[in-house]
């Protein structure tokens, strides 16, 4: 039997754990939509959920608890520049905007990044933040 | 690649061994990532996989007692070879009172079981109460006293739990719930119902802890270590005890006890209860309570660690006492305030004492036992003794290590000197007490002390540390006596020569002594050494102090010395005082050993001596950066002092000195032939070889008929 090949991009498995209706195997997350989830993943963990390792994560989750001001807004985007610098080396971070929406109550935060090694455009990934309780 | 090694108790490792699996065996490549969802997957998988091992380690080692550490598990182990647990021990102080019951119709006055005293004095703001396990009556003599002599008290709260036996209750318990118990004291009364009084309606039961001699009507019953320092109570089954029925009653009665805090207590006030023959409470007429002994004998219950060295080596014993290791299991029992414990036969002495086991008892308390309680020791031993053996308990030998440290530090990382200084002190103090040393067969292990000198703090960059052995002399005052010192460590010769004084150096002095007088030489002699030619023994000499550099012998040959054993002998010599007195006339010798490693051999006991160990502190100018060169570094000798005697050097009179100097003088006639053989040409160095003959004459003349021998 050959030697399967594999790929040298980035490839996860998919947090929903739905069935591909194409062969039926795990969908998996590729290259760029990877590293959008990697990142979504590293902002949304708390500091100490990862057992063994309590600093991965980013304490934009006790942020939006904060006073909703400019400041906040401020605190926000510097944490989520610094977790991704320190724990997701495949991008290079090229500006973060977290702007507050008085009227709603939320955070819509836009992260701009290149992905290093592969040819692609510059990459936005944009999401809100609001508190739940 | 398979996953291998299952031996990871490590959360990165395990994690480390899954991403190594994933690399080779996946489509996946973001495990590397934390952000990653598969990251998320295998911390999960990791984190089970540890706390899997986690449990399955932790499982496995309580199965052993080796390796449990749970106290439960540890017990119920031991359990399992029939090892009991030592209980905390009660203190127990001896009193005696006496009550005046004139002018009433008493004829007899009992002191009832339960608080019988409260301690006078205080400790720490705590009070201590003492309790009676049992009633104790005394008659009223014809002056219409009741005296109550030499009663022993013991320290804690006297509690009674009373329980009734019920059918209906499947394996039911009897459980003292108060921790603190002195099973010892446990007191057991079985009635036949709760509110039957008359005679022969109630039965006493006896502790026991092994099947002989037990049949289906004895009183007896069991006691087991619990759960949380508790114990129960386990009575027969009709075949090995008597069984309990329904409706009996069981009475258990128990002191709680604070343990070794009740201690040397010797103050009492009277707090129990006294009752006549009559049932009346007696309230006056008692007198103040005389103190016999203070309290002593309190114990905190037996560590994890005691039952793990003793369960084991009690079950090899078999209650029987044949081995010197059965000895040495078997005394901490007996007597739970042996620290440590040493036993040897004597076919290991010189000369061989067949059928006999030597035996030494270090206590917690003190140094030596009292002659009472190696008494008490060898009456218990009886019962485990087998013909042919005789133990016998000999006083402990103590070697005393001195050290003396010179400790190099940063002054700009110390806070103070004499704070660096207490640290190291505190540590040295710790290491004197840990079991490394307060053992039998112990080793002083210099580099592991250097050790804990240089980390005691981190502005210490070095140290310089000498050693030396002391051992203590009991001297005999007034007699004629041998004596012989062994000090089980080979003697290190530091100024070794044939003569008293070569070049200009004084050679010789290897032991020190503290000072001491003796019968027919006036004023402080010390004891001096010089050795043979072959420098593995030498001779042993008196001399004076000229002043505390300058050394007059005034007696030769008073013994000898084996460097390589370590042992000296003093030919008969009669003592008249010394100069250190701690309870009995001492005289300490020490010297300097051949290794700094030193040993406790056999029976000796090896002990830091805290209180002669010097620490001095020296500035460490070059590490801290004000000398760089090292031009004003103050260099400290490896090498122990020269001071030639121990303690303040008292130096004689002139007027002493002449009639010492005509003893020394007239040495040389006899020693004359044979220095010249020897080819020494110094006019001044005309002593040792030879003078022995004249000496040795002296002191055999000296000795008359009787003297007597004692070895250390």
């Amino acid at each position: 039997m050959p030697l399967e090949r594999v790929s040298q991009g980035f490839k996860d498995i998919s947090a929903t754990f739905q069935i591909s209706p194409i062969n039926s195997d795990l969908i998996s997350l590729k290259n760029s939509n990877a590293i959008a989830r990697s990142i979504r993943n590293l902002i949304f963990t708390v500091p100490g959920d990862k057992p063994f390792q309590p600093t991965v994560g980013s304490r934009v989750s006790e942020l939006l608890f904060e006073n909703f001001d400019g400041l906040t807004a401020t605190s926000i985007r510097s944490e989520i520049e610094n977790t991704i610098k320190e724990y997701e080396p495949r991008v290079e971070l090229k500006k973060v905007t977290v702007e507050p929406d008085f009227d709603n109550y939320e955070f819509n935060v836009v992260i701009q990044y290149i992905i290093v090694g592969i040819d692609v455009p510059v990459q936005q990934l944009t999401f809100i933040l609001e508190p739940t309780r | 690649m398979p996953l291998v090694n299952f031996s990871n108790l490590d959360f990165d490792q395990i994690r480390e061994s899954i991403k190594s699996y994933l690399r080779s065996n996946s489509n996946f490549t973001d495990y590397d990532f934390e952000g990653s969802n598969l990251s998320t997957i295998i911390d999960t998988l990791a984190y089970n996989t540890y706390i899997s091992s986690y449990n399955a380690n932790m499982a496995t080692n309580e199965v052993f007692i080796d390796s449990a550490t749970l106290r439960e598990n540890v017990v119920s182990l031991a359990r399992n070879i029939g090892y009991l647990p030592r209980s905390r021990k009660s203190a127990t102080a001896n009193v005696s009172f006496s009550v005046d019951v004139l002018g009433t119709t008493s004829s007899t006055v009992t002191l009832k079981a339960g608080t019988a005293f409260v301690s006078s004095r205080t400790f720490g703001s705590e009070s201590y109460i003492f309790s009676v396990p049992d009633d104790i009556t005394v008659p009223v003599d014809s002056t219409g006293s009741a005296n109550f002599f030499n009663i022993d008290i013991h320290e804690g709260v006297y509690v009674k739990n009373t329980y009734t036996v019920n059918s209906r209750t499947p394996n039911q318990k009897y459980i003292i719930p108060n921790g603190g118990c002195d099973t010892s004291l446990i007191r057991v009364v079985v009635k036949k119902s709760q509110r039957a009084t008359q005679s022969g309606t109630s039965e006493k039961f006896v502790q026991y802890d092994n099947l002989y001699d037990i049949g289906p009507t004895s009183p007896i019953y069991f006691v087991e270590e619990i759960d949380s320092e508790r114990y129960e109570l386990l009575f027969g089954d009709g075949i090995f005890g008597k069984k309990l029925e329904e409706p009996n009653f069981v009475e258990i009665s128990y002191i709680s006890s604070k343990g070794e805090s009740g201690n040397s207590i010797s103050s009492f006030t009277f707090s129990g209860t006294l009752r006549d023959n009559n049932d009346n409470a007696i309230t006056s007429g008692i007198s103040l309570i005389t103190t016999n002994s203070q309290s002593h004998g309190g114990k905190s219950i037996e560590s994890v660690e005691s039952i793990k060295k003793y369960a084991p080596r009690i079950y090899a014993a078999q209650n029987r006492a044949v081995t010197s290791s059965d000895y040495e299991a078997l005394i901490p029992q007996i007597y739970p305030e042996s620290e440590s414990v040493s036993a040897f036969g004597g076919e290991e002495l010189t000369p061989p004492q067949y059928g006999k086991v030597i035996i030494s008892i270090k206590p917690y308390n003190g140094v030596y036992l009292s002659s009472r309680i190696k008494n008490n020791i060898l009456l218990e031993l009886r019962k485990y003794s087998v013909a042919g053996i005789v133990p016998q308990i000999i006083d402990l030998k103590y070697l005393y290590l001195e050290l003396d440290s010179k400790i190099y530090y940063n002054t700009n990382l110390a806070q103070s000197p004499s704070h660096v200084n207490d640290i190291v002190l505190q540590n040295i103090t710790n290491y004197s007490n840990s079991s490394d040393l307060n053992k039998f067969g112990a080793r002083f292990k210099y580099s592991k002390y250097l050790n804990i000198i240089d980390n005691s703090n981190n502005s210490i960059t070095s140290n310089i540390t000498t050693v030396n052995i002391r051992r203590d002399m009991v001297a005999s005052l007034n007699q004629f006596a041998e004596y012989e010192i062994c000090f089980g460590n080979r003697f290190y010769l530091k100024n070794h020569g044939h003569t008293a004084e070569y070049q200009g150096t004084i050679v010789g002095y290897n032991i020190k002594s503290s000072g001491f007088t003796v019968s027919g030489i006036s004023g402080t002699v010390y004891l001096g050494d010089i050795a043979n030619h072959d420098l593995k023994t030498g001779s042993i000499f008196l001399f004076k102090l000229n002043s505390p550099t300058e050394a007059v012998i005034v007696k030769k040959s008073i013994g000898v010395i084996d460097y390589i054993k370590g042992e000296i002998k003093l030919n008969p010599i009669k003592i008249l005082s010394t100069s250190i007195n701690k309870d009995v006339p001492l005289i300490e010798i020490s010297a300097t050993p051949y290794s700094n490693d030193v040993i406790g051999l056999q029976d000796l006991y090896l002990q830091l001596d805290v209180s002669s160990t010097t620490i001095s502190m020296i500035s460490d100018q070059i590490e801290s950066g004000d000398d760089i060169s090292g031009t004003n570094y103050k260099v400290s000798s490896s090498y122990t002092n020269g001071s030639l005697v121990r303690g303040t050097p008292v130096v004689v009179q002139p007027t002493q000195l002449e009639t010492t100097s005509t003893t020394t003088t007239t040495s040389p006639t006899t020693t004359a032939t044979t220095t010249s053989s020897t080819t020494t040409t110094t006019q001044t160095s005309q002593t040792t070889q030879t003078t022995p003959t004249t000496t040795m004459v002296n002191s055999n003349n000296g000795s008359t008929t009787s003297s007597s021998t004692y070895t250390y």
